[in-house]
């Protein structure tokens, strides 16, 4: 379902992030747009975007005869706030901290 | 698919819509809840709070009381613990003021001892800031770990209203 193991796993692989790409600069695509920007057969672009569905990074929806594809970013916000903030935040915590020391010593001159 | 499909505002073949879905191991109720309580909806929604009676067709306000207005619009469906269909003008600033009204469902649907969650943002403007609905991720995820271990996250944006500013 949105088990992190898949989504690390469908990222991983150049192809499926370009697709990724795609979508966030144009959300809501077909598979036939998808397949033009890429150097891939329509049956490689239908296996990748199988996995990023799996790993629940995409949805779809149906639009008339045709099926979009949406980029779901919340696995990855997911990711962000247990795999990334924590260590990022340190380092701006860090920063903040040097800040006010900067300005501790300037109103001390 | 389900009997609520329905065609999507579309702009020149590309789809003026963005779909999250998110799966959250907990009740249809409690789901329900977390998205229409007050006090609940600030903990995951960078403090940003929703005053509303809950009633179809009844108006809902979205904001820091006293600190910024972030969104209001209409309960256009109320189903409990289902579905709700909302219009949405959002007011944080101009960029996002100019997008004008827009569409936001939330539809829950229980899947085992979980609840699949899905938010469909629809009938925006083709050149719509992507602020108006690029917060989208980070609420999800915020709701899914606050249901899930009942901690808030404390990510530095889930609090930037937190403290009233």
């Amino acid at each position: 379902m949105d088990d992190v193991d898949e989504v690390f796993k469908a990222l991983a692989d150049p192809t499926r992030r370009r697709l990724l790409d795609e979508l966030f600069a144009r959300d809501g695509r077909t598979l036939s747009e998808l397949e033009a920007d890429l150097p891939m057969t329509r049956f490689g672009v239908m296996k990748h975007l199988r996995v990023l569905e799996d790993a629940g990074l995409i949805t779809t929806r149906r639009q008339g005869r045709s099926k979009l594809h949406f980029l779901n970013a919340v696995p990855i916000q997911l990711i962000h706030d247990r795999w990334v903030s924590k260590y990022a935040e340190a380092w701006t915590e860090g920063l903040s901290g040097l800040k006010s020391e900067l300005e501790k010593e300037e109103e001390a001159a | 698919m389900n009997d609520h499909d329905e065609p999507y505002a579309v702009v020149d073949g590309a789809a003026a819509m963005t779909v999250f879905e998110i799966y959250i191991k907990t009740t249809p109720d409690r789901l329900w809840s977390a998205i229409t309580d007050p006090e609940t909806r600030a903990r995951y929604s960078f403090g940003v709070r929703i005053d509303s009676d809950w009633t179809p067709g009844s108006r809902y306000e979205s904001g820091v009381p006293g600190v910024i207005a972030i969104a209001a619009g209409e309960n256009v469906e109320v189903d409990p613990p289902r579905r709700l269909v909302q219009t949405m003008t959002a007011l944080w600033s101009d960029a996002v003021k100019a997008a004008g009204e827009s569409r936001v469902t939330w539809e829950i649907e229980p899947v085992g001892s979980s609840c699949r969650l899905r938010v469909t943002h629809d009938r925006l403007p083709a050149d719509a800031d992507s602020e108006v609905f690029g917060g989208w991720p980070m609420i999800l995820s915020g709701l899914k770990t606050l249901l899930e271990s009942g901690e808030d996250l404390d990510t530095p944006g889930s609090l930037r209203y937190a403290a009233g500013g």
